[in-house]
This record gives structure tokens, sequence and C-alpha cells, in this order.
């Protein structure tokens, strides 16, 4: 149980990725899968070849971020759809990481990860000194990212995903913007893959497959959880939906589900989610929630949704 | 300060759907002008704010603000120079940002955006005194999410957004359109005083023929892609309305005449 929790500490970067991507950029990116792999990949050969850990988690991270400013460049110069500049993207990396990694699947048992630390001489991965250890991690970079989120720079990308045309008549270009968010959101995913790696012990071509629907089922799971938009309450939310999200993958195997049933259940959990919103008694919870939000901005309280 | 030259633009060029929005139009406006624009539908006049604004470019002719050539520049870049407020109450702000978010991505127009944090207390002091000036109490609200405002108090911060670090040209396209006549009567009182306080160069196009003659110190009617008429100085303030919606027939009988011919 306490794995599930490591993993999906760690897997909250991934979610932050996705967050930053779908959510503040209205931008539907499916490099995803193929960064996390690529994080995994470089990070993972680094190690084989001698170089230090950190500096190859970091190289892993750069990796992310060159992935995911492809695919910015690929729809903002070239003009190409976001799905498709995603999956383009996602498709040839593939490919790449293929010849990063030399064959499918890297081992790094007995390798000098970051991890290590935490393997031997006393196994302390999936206690309760790992997950603190993860929690801080995931906090520090939940932190970083509200922050940046609410600097001049972080201001302008969230309003290209919420109204373009007015930033733009604000003096940003909504090209560099979303070229930096998308750079940003798979830096973490691949910083994600090249840290899933050391802690399974090993980087594999499939890893990624299917990824991006644990980070948006992360973040959907997070954001019903957690409403509040204040303060850092909006990135812990997608932590914490990500934590909750291996919990119950995890719960669902311990009562005997096929684990190769993972990914429908995920999908369909997604699907679930996405539908909600035009059901009935969702939208009458949130008509309620609304008219209770305007009656406070009419007595003049302070509001956000 | 304003100088657009032989201006021309046309839509689906070279095909059976073509549309001549823009034919030769030239016009300057010198420090401090405010100059109202009228005209019937698809006369072209949201046409002449845009490709002023960056938004659609030119086929031929030029745009020149304050010397500088801005013709071929994107709105992005543009924006330095310019202050615009939408018809659509929603175009203006961002939603889910709150009031001060927005006023802060306002302040920041047409200078580099780096890591310093967008809203700072000294940031709030002067969004505090700004907001007090439109008198609608949003400034005991400035946590408030955008997207939570009326359309004339959204359309009221658009306004002071726009009109922010003083730009060389304000464009205002129909901006008090959606709104009801109180409303309306409002933003107009605050634009005549944004324009006073800031001496901006004002473009504002509206249908309220009225408010065309008692705002400003210009009156351009346009008609089908060109500026038909053109009132100044003590010229503008003797018209009334009649003499306008007579200039409208005028036009129009002789628009029909060659139609017909
Ligand atoms: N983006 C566009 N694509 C194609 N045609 C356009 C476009 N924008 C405007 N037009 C056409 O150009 C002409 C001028 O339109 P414009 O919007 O400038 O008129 P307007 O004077 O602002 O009218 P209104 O009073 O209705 O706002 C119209 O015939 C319109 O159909
Ligand atoms: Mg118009």
């Amino acid at each position: 149980m306490l794995g599930s929790i490591d993993l999906g500490l760690i897997y909250g970067l991934m979610a932050l990725g996705v967050y930053l991507t779908f959510r503040v950029l209205d931008f539907p990116d499916l490099t995803v899968d193929g960064s996390f792999t690529l994080g995994a990949a470089v990070t993972a050969s680094g190690i084989l070849a001698g170089q230090d850990p950190l500096l190859s988690t970091a190289m892993g991270t750069l990796a992310g971020a060159i992935a995911g400013l492809v695919t910015g460049l690929l729809h903002t110069k070239g003009g190409i759809n976001p799905l498709l500049a995603g999956i383009l993207t996602q498709i040839a990396l593939y490919s790449v990481n293929l010849r990063i990694m030399g064959k499918a699947n890297l081992s790094l048992l007995r390798e000098p990860t970051l991890m290590a630390g935490l393997q031997q001489p006393v196994r302390l991965l999936g206690t309760w000194t790992s997950v603190a250890i993860f929690a801080a991690v995931a906090l520090v970079f939940l932190v970083a990212l509200d922050w940046f989120l609410n600097t001049d720079l972080g201001l302008a990308l969230q309003a290209t995903g919420d109204n373009p045309r007015m930033i733009q008549a604000q003096g940003v270009s909504i090209h560099n913007t979303k070229i930096l968010g998308l750079s940003l959101s798979n830096a973490l995913v691949g910083l994600c893959g090249g840290l899933i790696a050391q802690y399974q012990g090993y980087a594999d071509i499939g890893m990624g497959i299917g990824l991006i629907i644990a980070g948006l089922a992360s973040v959907i799971i997070g954001q019903t959880i957690i409403t509040s938009r204040r303060f850092v309450f909006a990135t812990a939310a997608v932590v914490l939906g990500s934590v909750v999200y291996l919990l119950v993958i995890q719960v669902a195997l311990l009562i005997g589900l096929d684990p190769n049933d993972m990914k429908l259940m995920s999908a369909i959990l997604v699907v679930v989610a996405l539908l909600s919103p035009r059901l009935a008694f969702v939208q009458r919870f949130w008509a309620r929630r609304r008219k209770r939000m305007m009656a406070a901005v009419a007595e003049g309280e302070e509001v956000r949704a | 300060m304003l100088e657009v030259t032989g201006l021309r633009k046309v839509f689906f060029p070279d095909t059976p759907n073509e549309k001549i929005a823009l034919d030769n139009v030239s016009l300057a406006l010198d420090p401090g002008d405010f100059v109202t624009i009228i005209g019937s539908n698809g006369a072209g006049k949201s046409t002449l704010l845009n490709l002023i604004a960056g938004e659609f470019r030119a086929d031929s002719g030029g745009i020149a603000i304050d010397g500088v050539n801005v013709t071929r520049m994107p709105v992005h870049k543009v924006a330095r120079y310019v202050g615009r407020v939408f018809q659509d109450p929603m175009a203006g702000t961002v939603p889910h940002g709150t009031i001060e978010q927005n006023l802060a991505m306002a302040l920041a127009r047409g200078r580099a955006r780096g890591l310093r944090m967008g809203v700072t207390n000294a940031k709030r002091a002067i969004f505090a005194r700004e907001l007090a000036n439109l008198e609608l109490g949003l400034e005991h609200r400035m946590r408030t999410d955008a997207g939570l405002l009326s359309g004339g108090q959204r359309q009221a911060l658009s306004l002071l957004m726009a009109t922010m670090g003083s730009p060389r040209v304000l464009l205002l396209d129909e901006h008090t359109a959606a709104l009801d006549p109180a409303r309306a009567e409002l933003v107009t009182r605050l634009t005549a005083q944004a324009v006073e306080r800031h001496h901006l160069t004002t473009l504002m196009v509206t249908h309220n023929m009225h408010q065309a003659l008692t705002l400003g110190n210009r009156l351009i009617m346009m008609h089908e892609g060109r500026i038909i008429y053109d009132l100044a100085g003590e010229e503008k303030k003797r018209a009334t309305v009649e003499d306008l919606l007579h200039q409208f027939e005028q036009i129009k009988a002789v628009s029909d005449r060659t139609l017909l011919a």
C-alpha cells in the first residue's frame, strides 16, 4: 500500500505536467506517452554509461523538455492540430527511445541510482520514510509550479488557455507561451519517467503506453476532491489525485481484477468523469454552487470559483 | 500619431464571394484626437480597427503609429502601442483570473514578462486606486474572478485595462453595444474620463449617433469600405442626428442608383 503512495507521489510530477497542458493551456498534449519513456531511457542509459545519477536524471528531464518543444513547434510554427502534433512526436519518440536504449528493456539492478540509498542496506522503498521523501519532492515541485503560474509569465500562460485573443492584445505571443508550457510540462513528465525507471529498477520501451489517461484521471480525481483553486490547492489537488488513482488501482488489483484490464478501467474512469458534467444531478450540484457564489459576490465578498 | 494610408482589404479575393471590406482608406490622427466612427453594418469599421491592431493583414496600404510602421506587425507586437476594448464583454478579460490578475496582465503590456510576481502589494495599491475611479466598488473585491462580474462591470474593467500604461492609440469597437442603457451610459462616461485624463488618441466605433456626436472632436462616417463623411471641430459641434441621418440617406440613394445603373 505504501508502495502505491510512493508511486502516486512520483507519478504526481507527470500529472502536474498533464495539468499544465490540459487544464492551464487547454492543449490536449499526447506527447506524454513518448516523453515519459524518453526521460526513462535517457536517465537509464546515462546511469548505465557510468554517469552521475542526478546528472542523468537532469538529462532525462531536459530530453522531455525538448520533446515538448518539438510538439510546440509543430503546432505553432507548423500549424498542425494540437492532438496530431502530440501524436506525431509520440510516435517518432518510439523509434528514438529504442535507439537510445539499444534494446527494449534496460535493467538498473544494482546500479548507483538515486534510489540506491533507499534500497540498500535496508530496503526503505514502500515505507513511511520513502513516502516522506517523495512527498517532500512532490511538494517542492507543486509549490514551484504554483509560484511560476503566478509570475507575470505564468499569468500569461494561464491566459493563453483561458482567453488567447485577450492576452495577445496585451502583448503576449501565444506561440511562445504554448511552446514554453509544452516544454515545461514534458520536462516534468521526463523527470517522472527517469524517477520511475530508477524506482522500478528498469526502463522499458512500453512503460509510457496509455500514461496520458493516468495523468488525466489524476487531474480529474484531484480536482473533484479539492475544488478550490486558491494558493497551492490547485497543484496540490493534482498530486493528491495521482496518489488516490494509484491507490484505487492497487485496491482493484487486490480484489482480484486482472492487471491487463487496468487500462480499460482507467479509460472508463476518465470517460465517466468527462461525461459527468452532463449528468443531471451533477448539473444541479454545480448550479447550486454557482448560485451561492453569485449571491456571495453580490454581497461583495471575495470569492474564487 | 496614427497614420493610415491607402488601406485596402479584400476578403475571399478572386472568388464569387469576394468582398472589398476596405477600399483605399486614408486617415490621419493628431495626438489626443478622439474620433468616433459610424456607418451601416458591413461598412468596414471593425475591419479598419482589426487591421490597425494587427489582427488582419492589409492587402495594400500602410499603418504607422507614432512614426513606427506597424502594417505587418503581429497582434502581440502592435499591442505595445495599442489598447483595445472589444464589443463582447467576455472578450476583454480572463474569466478564471481574478480582477487583480487581469489588471496585472494589462500592466505588463508592452514589457518583457519574466519571473516576477504578477500581483504584488505595490501593484495592488495602484489597482485599488484605479478601480476606485470606476465607482463600482470593484476595489473591494480584487480577488473575485473576472468571470463572475456582470457585463457592464467587465466592460468597465476592460476599459481600465486597455487604458493602463497610456497606449498611443485606444481602439474601441462598439464597446457599449452589449450593455443595458444605464450601463452603456456609465461605460461611455468612463471612456470620456479616461481619454481626457490620459490624453489618449482614440478611435471609437458606435451605432449610437447621439454618442458619436457628443463624444470626441471628430466624426467619420463609413460606407462600403470607404470614409464618406468627415466632420471635425466646430462643424461637428453644430451637427445634429438629423444631419447624420440625412447624410446616410443621400449615400444610400447614390449607391442604390449606381447599383441600378
Ligand atoms: N474575418 C472575415 N472574413 C470574411 N469576411 C469578413 C471578415 N470580417 C469582415 N468581413 C466582411 O467585411 C465586411 C466589413 O465587415 P466589418 O466587420 O468591418 O463591418 P462593420 O462596419 O464593423 O459592421 P458592423 O456594424 O456590423 O459591425 C463585411 O462584408 C464582412 O462580411
Ligand atoms: Mg463591427
